[in-house]
């Protein structure tokens, strides 16, 4: 029966291919725009969330920033903001076992690598051992900085292989630098470091463009940086929750102990803040959310406009065909019959509009992802949604029409020119 | 001749409006008994009612008042759902129009019946191939309405009313559309399905020339039967 309904479905869509078009139209372009904008709000989420992972969950930052950010700050105030060696020491031993590490990191500078001609642009920066649990750094050659040289503040220094492919070219094996010296010019001082480990450049989820001008992080153990810029300047902090801690959770905890413990300095200028990354990835699923609900509510609107125009046409192709179902209930076909010949009608119309919606709305969807950069992640869901929804505008929108032809009065109908 | 009725007609009487002050009544009591195997003419003129009439014994339409028994049931008292199958199992229709389902080929309109009434697949096609070349259409069955003539496609429809092997065929002007040599050769083909597999055949037209084939005349005027004749010339009424 269902097999007989969709074929003679089939037969009236052809014979009619415009109308049917035109009455898809509204169905195509609807599940087309879901499809397109689930798969661009898709692509953007994952990207962020994996970039926001990529940071790692257990982290939290830790600011402090002026209550009154328009407030000139005398040279004073900027030491009283600064967060001290000495408070973040006695920190790591309070929360000992809720922490796996505090990542501190100093700021030397961008600065330059020039041989042979070429230049490799670097940024250097000052890193105690916590960063490397707070940042995925991927050691490819050599070693780490051992606790000796975080002590001594020696001038060791881990570079990417992307500096050294700037460098040397891409047929240069990096382990090739280990142990050697370089030179950076940062603002015409000559920092000399000797290499100790090489780390993996990860591009960057939205990487496009030329890898020429590329700027790579170029670390040095904290204190061989502070003893460069002769300040012991607290860049960012970054405490890394022990597993399985709630790093919500003890990011408030860790506020309030930091509050207490700098009130002198902080004054009533500054207040501390510690914001975990699950609490930001949190916030961006929330907000990803809402603008998927609000767009879906849009395109709602678009469906349901596209269902009326499958009523319209349906009772169009019912009224042309009264003397089809006149004969047909002659012939013996009972209500039950007439109606579901003209739902599957209706349904067949939305499916294929359907259909065509989502091949178009996924390539409309993965060339804009592609133009804006990110990497294309198509949702499956958004398509078994798009099809049980026109499947359910068909039978929602076909329903009326179909009744009226069910129980249209076979004698009338016969008669009917 | 048997004497097992097939149709029994009582009383019937069909008015429209009904409860309105332009209440119009169309049959004023009709009593026709219709026995199987019989070749039956209704003759009257357009308005005399004969339509009306024809709507109530094929089931398309009810009664006012009077009792109408179709081989044992009473059509009178089956509930409004059941009329559509009673109409598949017992009735089978020519139109003067043929109404043959557009778009869809001589078989596939042949099996229609068929397949309301669940027959399976296999077994629909098989026996609207016979129907086919028993009307002599076995060549074109795959052909679509608008690529056929009248009278194929009135030879279609009567393959098509025969589907479900129904008790009695109703022939509504089946030769109306047609000149008279194609009218000739559907008429030939309802005398064959008479005469050779004792169909019953009620036939009406609004044709004396037509009705006098047949060997029983039931002359339809105003809403009254007033003549009913075999066709050796002795009345009845």
């Amino acid at each position: 029966m269902i097999k007989e309904n969709c074929k003679l479905a089939i037969i009236s869509i052809k014979a009619n291919k415009m109308r049917a078009f035109l009455t898809m139209l509204g169905i195509i372009i609807g599940v087309c725009a879901v499809i397109a904008i689930m798969t661009v709000g898709n692509s953007m989420t994952a990207d962020v969330q994996k970039q926001l992972e990529g940071f790692g969950v257990q982290n939290i930052s830790i600011y402090v920033n002026p209550i009154d950010w328009n407030a000139e700050l005398s040279d004073a105030d900027m030491q009283n903001m600064q967060l001290k060696p000495e408070v973040l020491h006695r920190l790591s031993q309070k929360f000992e076992k809720k922490i796996s590490g505090i990542s501190v990191e100093a700021n030397v500078d961008g600065g330059k690598v020039i041989r042979d001609g070429k230049t490799a642009n670097v940024n250097v920066l000052g890193t105690s051992a916590g960063y490397y649990k707070a940042n995925k750094v991927k050691l490819i050659n050599g070693n780490s900085f051992n606790s000796y040289d975080y002590q001594q503040g020696n001038n060791v220094a881990i570079i990417s292989d992307k500096f050294v492919e700037q460098l040397y070219g891409k047929e240069f094996a990096p382990e090739n630098l280990l142990g050697k010296e370089i030179e950076i010019n940062v603002w015409e001082q000559y920092l000399n470091v000797t290499v100790v480990g090489i780390y993996h450049y990860e591009e960057s989820g939205s990487g496009r463009g030329g890898n020429k001008n590329i700027t790579t992080n170029v670390y040095l153990p904290l204190k061989a940086a502070w003893n460069f810029t002769h300040n012991e300047e607290i860049y960012e902090c970054t405490v890394v929750a022990a597993e399985g801690e709630n790093a919500t959770e003890l990011s408030e905890e860790i506020k309030n102990y930091l509050t207490d413990a700098m009130a002198n300095s902080l004054g009533d200028k500054f207040v501390v803040g510690a914001y975990s990354n699950q609490s930001m990835i949190e916030e961006n699923t929330k907000t990803m959310n809402q603008m998927t609900m609000a767009i879906s509510m849009i395109a709602a609107i678009a469906l349901i406009v596209g269902g009326i125009g499958v009523m319209n046409i349906m009772t169009v192709s019912i009224t042309e065909r009264t003397r089809e179902i006149g004969t047909r209930k002659a012939l013996g076909a009972p209500d039950s019959m007439i109606m579901l010949q003209f739902i599957s009608e209706a349904i067949i119309i939305c499916l294929i509009g359907g259909i065509i919606g989502i091949v178009l709305g996924l390539i409309l969807g993965n060339v804009a992802v592609h133009f804006m950069g990110y990497n294309p992640h198509v949702s499956i869901a958004s398509i078994y949604m798009s099809v049980g929804f026109s499947m359910a505008i068909g039978v929602f929108f076909g329903y009326s029409p179909a009744k009226h032809a069910a129980k249209m009065n076979p004698i009338d109908a016969l008669r009917y020119e | 001749m048997s004497n097992d009725i097939l149709l029994q007609a009582r009383g019937i009487k069909k008015s429209y409006y009904v409860g309105t002050p332009n209440e119009l009544e169309i049959l004023h009591g009709i009593d026709l008994d219709i026995r199987k195997g019989e070749f039956v003419s209704i003759v009257g003129q357009s308005g005399s009612g004969k339509s009306t009439l024809m709507n109530i014994l094929g089931i398309l339409d009810r009664q006012t008042a009077g009792q109408y028994i179709l081989d044992g049931v009473d059509i009178s008292k089956a509930p409004n759902k059941s009329l559509s199958y009673l109409r598949n199992k017992h009735i089978g229709f020519v139109f003067q129009t043929y109404n043959l389902i557009a778009r869809t080929d001589a078989i596939a309109n042949v099996e229609m019946p068929m397949l309301y009434a669940g027959v399976p697949e296999k077994k629909r096609r098989q026996r609207a191939i016979e129907l086919l070349e028993m009307v002599g259409m076995g060549e074109r069955m795959h052909h679509t309405p608008d690529e056929l003539s009248g009278g194929q496609k009135q030879r279609v429809a009567i393959a098509r009313a025969m589907a479900n092997n129904p008790d009695i065929i109703l022939a509504d002007e089946p030769t109306g559309a047609l000149d008279s040599k194609t009218g000739r050769l559907v008429m030939d083909i309802f005398h064959e399905l008479h005469e050779k597999q004792g169909k019953t055949i009620v036939l009406i037209t609004h044709s004396n020339e037509l009705a006098a084939e047949t060997p029983r005349i039931i002359t339809i005027s105003d809403g009254n039967i007033v003549s009913e004749k075999t066709n050796g010339g002795k009345g009845v009424a």
